[in-house]
């Protein structure tokens, strides 16, 4: 019964928002701030792909938020599961097939991942998208491998000294007389790979940062699973 | 709102609805992790809803591919913002998940209600109890019950 | 000078960054790092207040004018409420050392970095990650203490939080949808065009319900009890004291600026009295300390939402008064209240043995109720004339609520204080009454000292804060300031 009318009160609910949302105009956005950005990015950032340019010059700090998201959740995520591991002993190995393949496949993530964090500015892509290849790439083995265990000492360092950077970045900019995380522009040409000024550098810190949090979140998961 | 099969009517119809089948799984499931999965689901269409704002018809992705003569561009501004939104998704998932994992080790069952209910009691015993079950003990590592092996597959034990 | 005023975000969050890597290599700096930040935080917020402009100003981040880039939008009401949050943050920071430091500090520093972000910032996505940060760092904190019910409270907190996201991002793709802009000065420009018709309405009950879990609003609340209880009490002080005032703050800069519906005042209105009744009977009928304040906190909250509601921004300065009034006096409540866990019965005879705590709770206890000299009275007595002034009946039943809630309070307030003015049992060992000591008293005299100071000086306090409210009011200055696209 109780479900009952909680389905009624959710479909009442999605039926009102919807007519609302009906009266959007669809496909026709207003586009105030956005096709302004579109005509000054290309010159203010120096990127070619403009959702680069936003993520990491108009709306940086909002990155930065969402670096410290991930950060929070990581740590608090390490205060719950705790530093002991169980001995993975017990667990199965995975097949030879697994095995190799997950070697196989390691070098040739990396170089993805990191061709994707390169070319940010430039194509579809950038940190994030990168930096969850690379956790998926430390990931693959100790899936195959559940023996296998992350340095997690190493992991933090990267974490912390990716995030850092990010923000000794954006103080770059402030001493050099600039407002914090301003794109500190080199004059260079549009699109090439080395261009953008500190953009790349930004999210190179993105992508290291982002994999580094994710891998030692997963692999935190994994190994404190099966506590017999 | 012309027709159901009109194109902008179907992509805001799967948005709000993976809102609202999400909010109403999160009210209505009795199970903590398939809250969690509903609120996912939710997650995700409030994702959509923000993607579809910047949707423009006849547009291309916002990357410039020549310089000269820029074609028309979809607003970049969403596509920026929804990045951010489904990371910090991703941060709280992975959060939600670690605590599922400690509560089904001390309390052996993910069912909502028990949980609840020894929650409760639990909070009730420290209150009323003495002070050597200081709210502000040395905090960190407490060794964990032993999970009754009877109660490992009881309710709630896995996912159905 | 002013543009380092950034610095007190990016500095908490650099360093929570850096200190786990810190804790590895030299314990003594790590430990000093993060007070030293809040610290510098402080001096920097402080130093800006001493130069005495009281011109509000907009910072541009990364150099990009807003309305493109995102700005923070400092006024004196930002600046006081950062400046609480760097000092408060000081004051509930967490010493202990244990295996756990690094973490608990990083995520002390994470919620600082994100409250003063919540504070300054003028961009609605701005806010709403820098809220998401607070969360996330409120989660790890709270589930800290390594019980299991504190792990069911904070996934259940967690879970209510996600539901407040997704209504939040809702409702910012529907304001993005139909004006194209998210900063807060641009929407004030287009609000009175765009968005005073029921999709206005609908974005702002749906970031009211996402911001409310935090700001303890009527439906969303379910978690106050739970984590005030299984938290540590400098948590919950910091949670009940600060960070419901940066979402109520949140709320009523967005009701000021942008959303001036009747309808929506009239919601709020409604949801604050449920909040009042339904807070204040459970604080009655709570039998241990802390769970009485976290459902008083309910209630006083309930009371703020019913001053936000008044048209016309008439109660901008109650509201005001009220929220700064509850930061002093729930954080002194609370850190009291570290000490006095357990039934309430159990305190018999704690006057005698400690005379200070027992004498400040009183204090505290009598300023909440609004007894004339002290602060609180002045904050209610400026509620009570705008809403008797009022002709509407919803308002009339408003101030109704409130004059009973009064009574309530103070019913359960003073039956407090007179178990802990009673003789003890007689076969009760001296040291098996609890009394309070150490930090968590010093913290509690601290809170009454500056309570008396209030007093003391409530005329140019009282001054101030009318010049604060005439600011937050002025929406022109809001807009003039920020400018909006005007410099292109």
């Amino acid at each position: 019964m109780g479900n009952l009318t909680g389905l009624l009160f959710a479909g009442g609910l999605g039926f009102m928002l919807l007519t609302l949302a009906g009266g959007l105009d669809f496909g026709t956005p207003p586009m105030l701030v956005g096709s302004e950005i579109q005509a000054h990015a290309p010159q203010q950032t120096g990127a070619v792909n403009i959702v680069t340019s936003v993520v990491l010059g108009y709306r940086a700090i909002d990155t930065l938020g969402e670096l410290s998201i991930l950060f929070a959740a990581a740590v608090s995520a390490g205060l719950i599961l705790g530093r002991r591991h169980t001995t993975a002993g017990t667990q199965t190995k995975g097949g030879f097939i697994l095995y190799t393949g997950g070697s196989l496949l390691f070098p040739l993530m990396m170089t993805i991942g990191f061709y994707i964090i390169f070319h940010g500015h430039l194509t579809p892509g950038g940190g994030f998208q990168g930096g969850v290849i690379l956790a998926a790439a430390f990931f693959l083995p100790l899936l195959a491998r559940p023996g296998a265990r992350l340095h997690h000492k190493t992991l933090s360092l990267i974490e912390g000294f990716a995030g850092a950077s990010f923000i000794l970045v954006g103080l770059l900019a402030m001493m050099e007389g600039k407002a914090f995380l301003q794109p500190l522009l080199v004059q260079d040409t549009l699109g090439q790979l080395i261009s953008a000024g500190t953009l790349p550098l930004l999210y190179l810190a993105v992508g290291l940062k982002v994999g580094a949090e994710l891998a030692s979140l997963l692999s935190r998961l994994i190994q404190t699973e099966a506590p017999q | 709102m012309t027709s159901v099969f009109d194109p902008e009517l179907i992509l805001y119809t799967t948005a709000i609805g993976l809102i609202t089948i999400g909010l109403a799984g999160v009210v209505m499931s009795s199970h903590l992790f398939r809250m969690v999965l509903a609120l996912v689901i939710a997650e995700a269409g409030a994702n959509l809803m923000l993607v579809l704002a910047g949707y423009r018809w006849d547009a291309v992705a916002p990357i410039l591919t020549s310089l000269s003569e820029p074609a028309a561009m979809v607003d970049p501004v969403p596509q920026a913002l929804v990045l951010t939104a489904i990371v910090i998704g991703v941060g709280i998932q992975a959060l939600a998940v670690s605590l599922l994992i400690r509560i089904r080790q001390r309390y052996a069952t993910l069912d909502r209600k028990e949980a609840a209910e020894r929650m409760d009691s639990e909070i009730a015993a420290s209150m009323g109890a003495a002070r050597d079950v200081s709210q502000d003990a040395p905090l960190g590592e407490r060794p964990l019950p032993p999970i009754p092996a009877d109660q490992v597959n009881m309710r709630g034990g896995d996912a159905p | 000078m002013n543009a380092y005023l950034v610095l007190t975000i990016a500095l908490p969050l650099l360093g929570a960054f850096l200190l786990p890597i810190l804790m590895r290599s030299s314990i003594a700096i790590a430990l000093w790092s993060g007070p030293a930040i809040l610290i510098y935080g402080c001096w920097t917020i402080a130093d800006i207040w001493l130069q005495g402009s009281t011109q509000p100003i907009s910072i541009a981040i990364g150099g990009f004018a807003p309305p493109l880039g995102i700005n923070l939008y400092i006024d004196s009401l930002a600046l006081l409420f950062a400046f609480a949050v760097q000092l408060l943050g000081l004051i509930f920071w967490p010493f202990t050392l244990d295996q756990d430091s690094a973490r608990r500090q990083s995520l002390m520093l994470l919620l600082v970095a994100a409250s003063t972000g919540l504070a300054l910032s003028g961009d609605l996505f701005n806010l709403y990650v820098f809220y998401e940060l607070a969360a996330v760092a409120t989660f790890g904190l709270a589930s800290a203490s390594g019980s299991s019910a504190a792990y069911v409270a904070t996934l259940r907190y967690l879970i209510l939080s996600g539901i407040g996201s997704v209504l939040t991002l809702f409702g910012i793709a529907l304001i993005y949808s139909k004006t194209g802009t998210l900063n807060l000065a641009h929407l004030a420009q287009l609000a009175p065009a765009q968005l005073n018709d029921e999709l206005g309405l609908t974005a702002f009950l749906s970031i009211l319900i996402g911001i409310g879990v935090k700001a303890e609003l009527f439906p969303v609340n379910t978690w106050v009890p739970e984590i005030y209880a299984t938290a540590s009490t400098r948590l919950s002080a910091f949670l009940a004291g600060l960070l419901s005032k940066l979402a109520l703050l949140i709320i009523l800069r967005l009701l000021l600026l942008i959303f001036h519906q009747p309808e929506a005042a009239q919601v709020l209105l409604i949801l604050g009295i449920l909040g009042v009744v339904s807070g204040e009977l459970a604080a009655w009928r709570a039998k241990e300390l802390r769970r009485m304040l976290a459902f008083s906190s309910i209630g006083q909250l309930g009371v703020m939402f019913i001053a936000m509601a008044l048209p016309d921004g008439a109660g901008v300065l109650a509201v005001l008064a009220l929220a700064i009034h509850h930061l002093i006096i729930k954080s002194g409540l609370f850190m009291l209240a570290e000490d006095w866990g357990g039934a309430i019965q159990r305190l018999r005879g704690s006057a005698k043995m400690a005379p200070l705590g027992a004498a400040l709770f009183v204090l505290f206890s009598l300023s909440l109720v609004g007894m004339p000299p002290l602060p609180g009275f002045w904050a209610k007595f400026t509620l009570i004339t705008e809403l008797a002034g009022q002709s509407e009946p919803l308002y009339l039943i408003g101030l109704a609520v409130f004059l009973l809630a009064t009574v309530i309070e103070a019913s359960y307030l003073f039956r407090v204080a007179a178990i802990l003015y009673q003789d003890a049992p007689r076969e009760t060992l001296d040291h098996e009454i609890p009394k309070n000591e150490g930090l968590s008293l010093v913290t509690a005299t601290l809170f009454g000292a500056g309570l008396i100071a209030a007093a003391v000086m409530i005329a140019p306090v009282g001054d101030s804060l009318n010049t604060i409210a005439v600011q937050v009011q002025d929406i022109d200055l809001y807009i003039s300031t920020v400018n909006p696209g005007g410099s292109q």
